[in-house]
């Protein structure tokens, strides 16, 4: 699978400055911004496979916007909440409308990287099943062009050999006449 | 995890066969271990032939059915394969409803019967509803009696409670459909009262008598009979014939045949998709 393309998003640089060297230590692909106005136009030109943000931020886009200006760009875009104690419901909250997980500040960097392999691996899972999903799916309709053709070429034949048993069980019809209606029921199918 | 031993997936593979119809040959030991491994260990056996003897005593029928939710397959979407819902929507439904109005002579609600004969989760039943839903929007005017069965409880209970998660509403269904017919409920998405309301729910092994079900007017039995031996899929569709109206119809899904299997039904062609009827 490809590096994931994270965004981290906190008004505090050392909160900001850590995540980026941790999680760029890690291999991860990240960009940072410092407030939600910025990362609001980062989110609009391009794709991030997951967004970890601050809920609370001043400038009048907090972590609740961020998450709803990434899913509306993308659902596939994960976002993950970093909260102060006091703020524990209004993550609770965030995550009914789509947030991935939430952490408490101090941020420890061990458990983000966990919820992070978590993700990926949730993405990997879901990748795997829209595969499995696509390969059914084209198999089972080449599969049903076939069976159905079939399915009709045979109900076809058996009506054609009904009919030349009744030919042939029919007593009052002359043998030579019989073979010719046998080969006009053939050649009309 | 418990390995299954040759002998025990002889004994399990019977007993599921027996509760279920479901055919699992020698190939299918890594199904058993990942399906019913954990209850073999909750219930404390030492082996899955232990499992099947507690099962079979257990007046309660609590493990029977764990055991059948378990290796019951529930794979399924909103419109899946969309054709047998086209033929449904301008074929099925038109010529049904013009011969029954005229049967009634206008002095009862005309009277269509439709069976979801393995309705999983829900949603070919409530896909049927909405093509009804969208065709005849004065439903009230007739008698419409939508029915969907099967064998596992826990699939008939998620089916009948009518919530869905993202991943299941994004098979199949339309942003359009989605609005119409559904209501967001805490993250998930439910059906709509009036569409829950036109289907009825109920618990039926395929395999046994048919009793109490009447006559039926359109069948969708589809994805089922490819988990049957030969036998069973011989016995379902006697069992099928016996309850569809003479000039009912019969869906099944779209990788199956009945040649082979059953004569007594016809295969038609509308458009690209197959649907059957009594010779």
């Amino acid at each position: 699978m490809k590096q994931l393309k994270i965004l981290a998003v906190d008004d505090d640089p050392f909160t900001l400055k850590m995540l980026n060297k941790k999680l760029d230590k890690e291999g991860y692909d990240i960009e940072t911004a410092s407030d939600g106005v910025e990362a609001g136009k980062l989110i609009s030109q391009k794709f991030y496979d997951i967004i970890i943000t601050d809920l609370v931020m001043p400038g009048g886009v907090d972590g609740i916007d961020v998450l709803e200006a990434a899913k509306t760009k993308n659902k596939q875009t994960e976002v993950i909440l970093l909260t102060a104690h006091a703020s524990v419901e209004n993550a609770v909250d965030a995550m009914r409308k789509g947030a991935a997980d939430y952490l408490q500040k101090p941020v420890n960097f061990y458990e983000l990287t966990l919820r992070m392999e978590k993700i990926r691996n949730y993405k990997k899972l879901l990748k795997n099943a829209q595969d499995l999903r696509e390969a059914m799916d084209v198999t089972e309709q080449n599969a049903a062009q076939t069976i159905q053709h079939l399915e009709m070429s045979v109900a076809e034949l058996q009506s054609v050999v009904s009919k030349i048993r009744q030919v042939i069980m029919s007593q009052s019809v002359d043998p030579a006449k019989c073979v010719d209606r046998v080969f006009d029921i053939v050649s009309s199918c | 995890m418990t390995k299954v031993t040759t002998d025990d997936l002889k004994i399990i593979s019977k007993y599921i066969l027996d509760i279920s119809g479901i055919e699992l040959d020698e190939s299918k030991a890594y199904l058993v271990e990942t399906r019913l491994g954990h209850m073999v260990k909750e219930y404390q056996c030492s082996s899955y032939g232990e499992l099947c003897r507690k099962a079979k005593i257990d007046s309660s029928k609590t493990i029977e059915n764990r055991i059948i939710d378990a290796i019951s397959t529930n794979e399924t979407l909103f419109f899946r394969d969309t054709g047998p819902f086209e033929v449904l929507q301008h074929k099925i439904l038109p010529d049904l409803i013009d011969k029954r109005t005229e049967e009634s002579s206008g002095l009862f609600p005309t009277t269509i019967r439709i069976w979801s004969a393995a309705c999983s989760t829900g949603q070919e039943v409530y896909s049927i509803a909405m093509v009804l839903k969208e065709l005849l929007p004065d439903l009230k005017k007739y008698n419409i009696k939508l029915l969907g069965t099967d064998i596992s409880d826990s699939a008939i209970g998620q089916a009948s409670y009518g919530a869905y998660n993202k991943f299941e509403i994004e098979r199949g269904l339309s942003k359009q459909k989605l609005q119409k017919y559904f209501n967001p409920n805490g993250g998930n998405w439910k059906i709509s009262d009036e569409i829950r309301a036109m289907v009825t729910f109920g618990k039926r092994n395929l395999l046994k008598p048919f009793v109490g079900l009447g006559k039926i007017d359109i069948i969708f039995c589809r994805n089922v009979a490819i988990y049957f031996n030969l036998e069973g899929k011989i016995k379902l569709f006697e069992n099928i014939a016996s309850v569809l109206e003479p000039d009912g119809f019969l869906i099944i899904g779209s990788t199956e045949s009945l040649t082979g299997i059953c004569s007594i039904f016809e295969p038609k062609r509308y458009l690209r998709t197959i649907y059957y009827q009594l010779k």
